[in-house]
């Protein structure tokens, strides 16, 4: 226990095609969001031009702050709560428009219409000269790459094992992770990942400045197998399932002092009403897909 | 199976020897470890009285427990001369039990099996474990350096640094003066290993033998102390090593980290003005700095001492207790600590060990990390283009 997760380096078109997760089980696991290309993420670093925050909500003074990070292939957007104040102080002093390194743990936001949205929570950030935030979009393309080649390799060669791969260079925490991304997507068009990472070169040679008005998206397809319930099956348990869930965000929520229900509390709650930790990971999932609930703190939930 | 006494005395063997095929030995050996402790019986709760530890002649290091030892300590670095123990295995490997059938008493060095050298077999710094020894190893110095310290009343002086051979670096620490001097290359015959504070090392005590050889194919010092930064989970995964290079974002920092107050006797960090050894005592005020240090492979903590601090920081020790003054809570300087190095890229080479939260490195030198971007470009573009 207490091995720290590491920070994978990202772009922000890899976190807008991870939409895929890894739920931990039981009250300190970890849980990891997973890239089609290998990344097996509970934090991240992103190096980018960062906007100024806005708060958001209307509580008074906020205690949840926004702000876009945008790097050559796309933007993704970085969040601060209470719980983390130096990093929301941090999101919040700083002038706007300036080069950053941000470190945080991440997020999927499943909203109504089911398109899901990586956030990123700050744990540190720092504004940067550019040279700086250079290096660090240098050394994210170099692993990106690194870590295509892996799939290549894995793709090619389905039996080699850990020990191979090790010795060919590839660190043990990537190997995981890259054969969870082929498990997980395995159609994925990753030349055309590679191709659009093109930008990041003009950007590390200091030939293009980071435009964060207008970005493309990656053209880049993927397919994930996900069976999606159709809302006119709901029986009768899963209504009454349902409505207990949110009684108990309800109840969860108006006894903390932020207002939000803390996951671990809710689930407390419903275990003692004899729904079971897996079952209600399932209806959580369902209500945040079905945008009854969202989660914009990790661990923490709100009414929709 | 009932033991008779023995009518004579067995044969002295060295503890290479010593299997459960030879029930009773007589062995001579050095205390490597020992611990006192109480063992309670279970039919009257009367405590019985027991040292269990580590002895080694070297040619092996054997587990030892001595039932009803002397009321006096019997310190590491004892020789004991032990006729009549017991041989018991232990998940395979063989144990020494002294009991009222064993004569124990102290013996000298001479009495020490002779050690025969070219029988030993060769070892690599890779093949190094706890406890080992009964081996011989090439290595070249990397580094060395006298280092006094004090031993119960006395004073001595232990010679400290750095073995390495192809297959990697293990630090040593000499109790004789063999007269060792970096980049030489030496043929070590009759030390041990031991692990202290997560960190293997390798022991030269005054029967060590070292021969002064041409080696080829040793490691020059100022090359391995110079060698590129690996992944952080390769180290990991070796559980460390030495000369070990990392580079990385510095991506937090653990407390304490800042102005910390230290033992004057023990320089343990005191928490609530009491150290833990020690109890209350006046503290003397210190810089250090934790760093997380991130690679996207894996993160280390880097335990920064005072001056790389100071560096890292931009502020003396003398400054930051000046501002304790105007800021009132310590916390605060914490927090300005942490906005001064996290996201700086950093080199930080030293001696990293492993335990249940994950790799330490305790840093030799600490760089801000020198990023060609120009030539990151063209190697990125090469890569992109030559790509599938
Ligand atoms: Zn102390």
């Amino acid at each position: 226990m207490g091995r720290r997760e590491p920070a994978w380096r990202v772009t922000t078109a890899e976190l807008a095609l991870a939409v895929e997760q890894e739920r931990g089980q039981g009250d300190r696991a970890t849980s990891y969001l997973l890239s089609p290309f290998g990344a097996r993420m509970n934090r991240a670093v992103v190096a980018g031009t960062l906007a100024a925050a806005e708060a958001v909500g209307r509580e008074q003074p906020s205690s949840f702050w926004r702000a876009r990070l945008t790097d050559p292939l796309g933007t993704v957007s970085v969040t601060a709560g209470a719980f983390q104040p130096s990093a929301m102080a941090q999101l919040r002093t700083a002038p706007a428009e300036r080069p950053a390194i941000v470190v945080g743990k991440l997020h999927l936001f499943r909203g109504r219409d089911g398109v899901a949205e990586v956030s990123l929570r700050v744990e540190a950030l720092r504004s940067v000269p550019e040279a700086e935030e250079r290096a660090t979009v240098a050394e994210t393309l170099r692993q990106t790459l690194d870590r295509l080649d892996l799939l290549e390799r894995l793709e090619h060669e389905p039996s080699a094992t850990d020990a191979t791969l090790r010795g060919l260079g590839f660190p043990s925490p990537w190997i995981r992770g890259a054969r969870e991304a082929l498990r997980r997507y395995p159609e994925t068009d990753r030349a055309g990942f590679r191709a659009s990472l093109r930008p990041l070169l003009g950007h590390v040679a200091g030939l293009a400045r980071i435009a964060t008005s207008a970005v493309a998206d990656p053209r880049v397809s993927i397919h994930v197998d996900r069976p999606r319930a159709p809302a006119a099956e709901l029986t009768e348990v899963d209504r009454q399932e349902t409505a207990t869930f949110l009684d108990a965000v309800d109840q969860a929520a108006t006894g903390s002092e932020d207002g939000y229900a803390d996951v671990r509390e809710v689930l407390r709650r419903l275990e003692a009403r004899g729904v079971a930790g897996g079952r209600a990971e399932e209806l959580l999932g369902r209500l945040e897909e079905g945008g009854l609930l969202e989660e914009p703190i990790v661990g923490k939930l709100r009414r929709a | 199976m009932p033991t008779e006494p023995p009518s004579e005395e067995p044969p002295e063997v060295p503890l290479r020897e010593v299997g459960a095929r030879s029930p009773l030995v007589h062995v001579v050996g050095r205390v490597v470890s020992v611990r006192r402790r109480d063992v309670v019986r279970r039919s009257d709760g009367t405590k019985r009285p027991l040292l269990a530890g580590l002895l080694s002649d070297g040619t092996a290091s054997v587990r030892f427990t001595w039932w009803d030892p002397p009321r006096e300590d019997v310190d590491r670095g004892t020789i004991l001369r032990a006729v009549g123990a017991e041989v018991r295995e232990f998940r395979g490997r063989p144990e020494l039990v002294f009991s009222w059938k064993t004569r124990v008493g102290p013996a000298g060095p001479a009495e020490l099996p002779r050690l025969d050298g070219d029988r030993l077999p060769l070892r690599t710094v890779r093949e190094l474990e706890d406890g080992q020894e009964g081996f011989r190893l090439e290595v070249r110095v990397l580094t060395v350096a006298p280092k006094p310290v004090s031993v119960g009343e006395e004073r001595r002086v232990v010679f400290e640094g750095l073995f390495a051979d192809a297959t990697g670096a293990v630090a040593f620490s000499s109790w004789s003066d063999f007269g060792l001097v970096a980049g030489e290359a030496v043929l070590l015959t009759g030390g041990y290993v031991r692990t202290f504070r997560g960190r293997r090392q390798v022991v030269l005590d005054e029967r060590a033998v070292v021969v002064r050889v041409e080696a080829a194919g040793l490691p020059e010092p100022a090359e391995w102390l110079r060698r590129p930064p690996r992944p952080i989970a390769d180290v990991e995964e070796d559980g460390g090593g030495e000369a070990v290079a990392i580079e990385g974002l510095v991506v937090g920092l653990l407390p304490p980290s800042g102005l910390v107050y230290r033992c004057p006797q023990c320089r343990r960090v005191l928490a609530g003005g009491l150290c833990r050894l020690h109890g209350p005592v006046s503290g003397v005020a210190d810089l250090r700095a934790r760093l997380v240090l991130d690679d996207g492979t894996g993160a280390a903590t880097v335990a920064a001492g005072r001056d790389a601090t100071e560096r890292l920081w931009g502020q003396s020790l003398a400054d930051v207790r000046a501002r304790l003054r105007e800021v009132e809570d310590p916390a605060v300087l914490e927090e300005q600590l942490a906005a001064a190095v996290v996201g700086r890229r950093l080199v930080v080479r030293g001696s990293a060990s492993c335990d249940d939260f994950g790799l330490t490195l305790e840093p030799g030198t600490i760089d801000a990390a020198d990023v060609d971007l120009a030539t990151a470009a063209e190697e990125l573009a090469a890569r992109l283009d030559g790509g599938a």
